[in-house]
């Protein structure tokens, strides 16, 4: 029995040994990706557009006064479609800026934008008076964009009308 | 330079210190990976537990445990998430059952060149239950202590002995079970 356990432990080092050279030829293919990935983790560059976007998005909201009972218009802030001439062009939002929610400081990597409707006393919680140009929907509710990060926590808010018409100044 | 110092200097970003790392485990990654997982898909489980090192290098508590520990930790639940099981479901560990498991007279290995006995007897690891089989993996291909063995497979240490000694024994029994007249001899 002695001799059995004998052998059976030298089947156990000779199949240590296959396997530690089956790794090393695996970690030729595996290392070289494990060592991007590591510098990716470490680059400067990660924090890319969508971060800096909701950070000019986050400042622009707080330089143009959180606090102001007036709506700051971005008309414009959309690029035009280039759709074909007959087709009818969409109609023209106007929208408030990115005004910073309670995880806005939270870093993310990627984000999405998601629109809701919220109850029109949302607007003042920011300091914003409902005035005229704030269009109500059917259910008194205000229409807003969240900026939502890959973690799920909303960052910004914006809120947004519809014009009646494109090229109607509220 | 020891496991924990290498983990610090990955953390600033020292790539040497990873290659380090990584050379020093990945045989014991890819050994738990091939077994348990399957040789198909332990090249990707070896690369999704480094990953996840280093996506969670401040998860790593020293006194938990090595980092080769950690790193196995890692990978069995790599393994068990792959293979959508639960972890090895425990067997019976405190009763007799090993008396049938014995070789029968003669010695399984005798009539088997060293060749084909590596081979015969990585074949029946790979049929053991996988409790058995991580117990042969982890302490013999391995050679991690018991107690080690014991915190990778979330286990007491006596249930480690005792599965590795069934383990043995089934692989004994395997073993002989093929030998009348099944092996030609290459000598």
């Amino acid at each position: 029995m002695t001799d059995d356990l004998d052998r059976l432990q030298r089947a156990f080092r000779a199949i240590a040994l296959d396997d530690a050279a089956d790794a090393e030829r695996a970690a030729r293919r595996i290392e070289p990706a494990l060592l991007a990935e590591m510098r990716a983790r470490r680059s400067p560059e990660r924090p890319r557009s969508i971060s800096r976007i909701v950070g000019l998005a986050m400042a622009a909201a707080l330089v143009g006064g959180l606090a102001a009972p007036v709506w700051i218009v971005t008309r414009g802030a959309r690029p035009p479609r280039a759709e074909a001439p007959n087709v009818a062009a969409p109609p023209v939002e106007i929208t408030t800026s990115f005004l910073p929610l309670a995880y806005s400081a939270m870093p993310l990597t990627d984000a999405r934008v998601v629109r809701l409707e919220v109850p029109r006393t949302a607007l003042a919680a920011f300091g914003l008076t409902p005035i005229d140009a704030v269009e109500t929907t059917r259910t008194g509710t205000v229409l807003a964009d969240v900026l939502v990060g890959d973690d799920g926590l909303a960052r910004a808010v914006r809120f947004v009308r519809a014009a009646r018409a494109p090229g109607v100044t509220p | 330079m020891d496991d924990s110092r290498l983990l610090e200097r990955i953390r600033q970003g020292d790539e040497n210190a990873f290659a380090e790392l990584f050379a020093r485990h990945r045989a014991a990654v890819f050994r738990y990976a091939a077994h348990m997982g399957g040789a198909g898909a332990a090249d990707d489980i070896v690369q999704e537990v480094f990953l996840a090192l280093l996506r969670q290098l401040s998860h790593y508590d020293a006194s938990r445990g090595s980092v080769g520990a950690y790193l196995l930790g890692i990978t069995r639940r790599q393994v068990f998430k792959r293979s959508a099981a639960a972890p090895p479901p425990p067997l019976d560990d405190d009763g007799d059952s090993t008396s049938a498991l014995e070789s029968p007279d003669g010695n399984p290995f005798d009539d088997l060149s060293r060749a084909e006995t590596v081979e015969r007897v990585r074949a029946a690891i790979a049929t053991l239950p996988a409790a058995y089989r991580e117990a042969v993996v982890l302490c013999e291909l391995n050679e991690l202590d018991y107690a080690t063995a014991a915190a990778v497979m979330d286990c007491p240490v006596g249930t480690v002995r005792s599965r590795l000694h069934r383990a043995r024994a089934l692989l004994s029994a395997k073993l002989a079970a093929i030998r009348p007249g099944a092996v030609t001899v290459h000598d």
